[in-house]
């Protein structure tokens, strides 16, 4: 039993680990060029190198009026689109946006995105904060 | 029950089975059956309106293989995103970009004019023909296609569409032939372009 004590110690330490902090690294940030009003989408890759998890709460940006954690969806064939509400970034762990699913969309945006061009977009971790991001505007049939 | 009516209840359903078997190989073995599917049924000439605002019927789309998508250029997603991916496919191809139409039919002609659409698809590195239509017009063609779309109100105003994903790909003449969509991988994709640009 005493054997056992130290383990135990162990053990209660590395769970204590859980408690420290995430490190959000962001990275990768595209959107494709848009015309007139309509609006863009953003695919960020979201690096979590800490210890603890964290949730993505939001988005904004000075260039449009609106940015909001979006998710593309196939239901029966049919591409659909919801507010993504918070996503969980567990430590560790990265998340790449990919056309199709999880992207920030760009509601009201100053200028049509112009390929070459880039912009800033923050996004907002209940842990973290505000992060920022540059986001450039690749062609538009990249990826 | 006694043993011997189980036995002969359990050898009757063995031979309904079998009967039920042969009666599934004789209508697969038919051939007349196996020949008429109702893929005939999707496609079928239409008049809509091209980017230079002009009547666009059908028929300027045979002799040649398309690929037909529904769309809208206030899609932010999914969209640009099949445009790219067909762009791409069609470059993998490698045979030219002559091998095949990329077809936009637009599902929001209440927004999508003429010349938006113009200006949409000079976003893309390649050819893409653009279409949209009266409100009618642009039902009709979706009953054709199987296609389906929806308006969905946003809760800051303005509205979004939703749409059947799947690219419709027609033969030269004009003839249903499969369907892309998102989820299969482009090696598939890449096989059914071929087939239809054989």
């Amino acid at each position: 039993m005493k054997r056992a004590l130290p383990i135990c110690f162990a053990l209660l330490v590395a769970a204590c680990g859980q408690n420290g902090e995430p490190d959000i690294q962001l990275g990768n940030a595209w959107a494709r060029p848009t015309r007139g009003d309509s609006p863009g989408a953003v695919y960020v890759a979201i690096n979590n190198k800490g210890s603890a998890d964290d949730r993505l709460t939001g988005a904004f940006s000075d260039h449009a009026a609106m940015a909001m954690v979006h998710q593309s969806e196939l239901v029966d064939g049919v591409a659909t689109m919801r507010m993504a509400g918070e996503i969980n970034v567990p430590a560790g762990s990265r998340i790449e946006m990919v056309p199709g699913g999880t992207h920030i969309m760009l509601e009201g945006l100053r200028a049509p995105l112009k390929t070459g061009d880039s912009f800033e977009l923050v996004l907002k971790f209940r842990k973290s904060g505000d992060r920022k991001v540059t986001v450039d505007v690749t062609k538009a049939e990249q990826k | 029950m006694s043993l011997t009516r189980l036995r002969l209840l359990l050898w009757l359903m063995v031979g309904a089975v079998g009967i039920g078997l042969v009666a599934l190989v004789w209508r697969q073995s038919d051939p007349q059956r196996s020949a008429s599917t109702s893929l005939g049924t999707i496609g079928g000439p239409f008049t809509l309106i091209g980017t230079d605002g002009k009547p666009f019927a059908s028929s300027k789309l045979i002799g040649k293989p398309s690929a037909i998508f529904f769309g809208f250029t206030h899609c932010p997603d999914v969209c640009p995103t099949t445009l790219a991916r067909l762009t791409k496919l069609r470059k993998q191809l490698g045979k030219g970009q002559d091998a095949f139409s990329i077809v936009l039919i637009s599902v929001d002609p209440e927004r999508d004019t003429p010349a938006d659409l113009r200006e949409y698809v000079t976003l893309f590195d390649t050819p893409v023909i653009a279409l949209t239509g009266s409100a009618a017009q642009v039902e009709q063609v979706k009953k054709q296609f199987g296609a389906f779309s929806r308006k969905v109100e946003q809760p800051g105003g303005g509205y979004n569409v939703e749409h059947t994903a799947a690219v419709m790909l027609m033969d030269e003449k004009g003839d249903f032939v499969a369907t892309l969509t998102p989820e299969e991988g482009d090696q598939v994709a890449l096989d059914k372009l071929e087939r239809i640009t054989a």
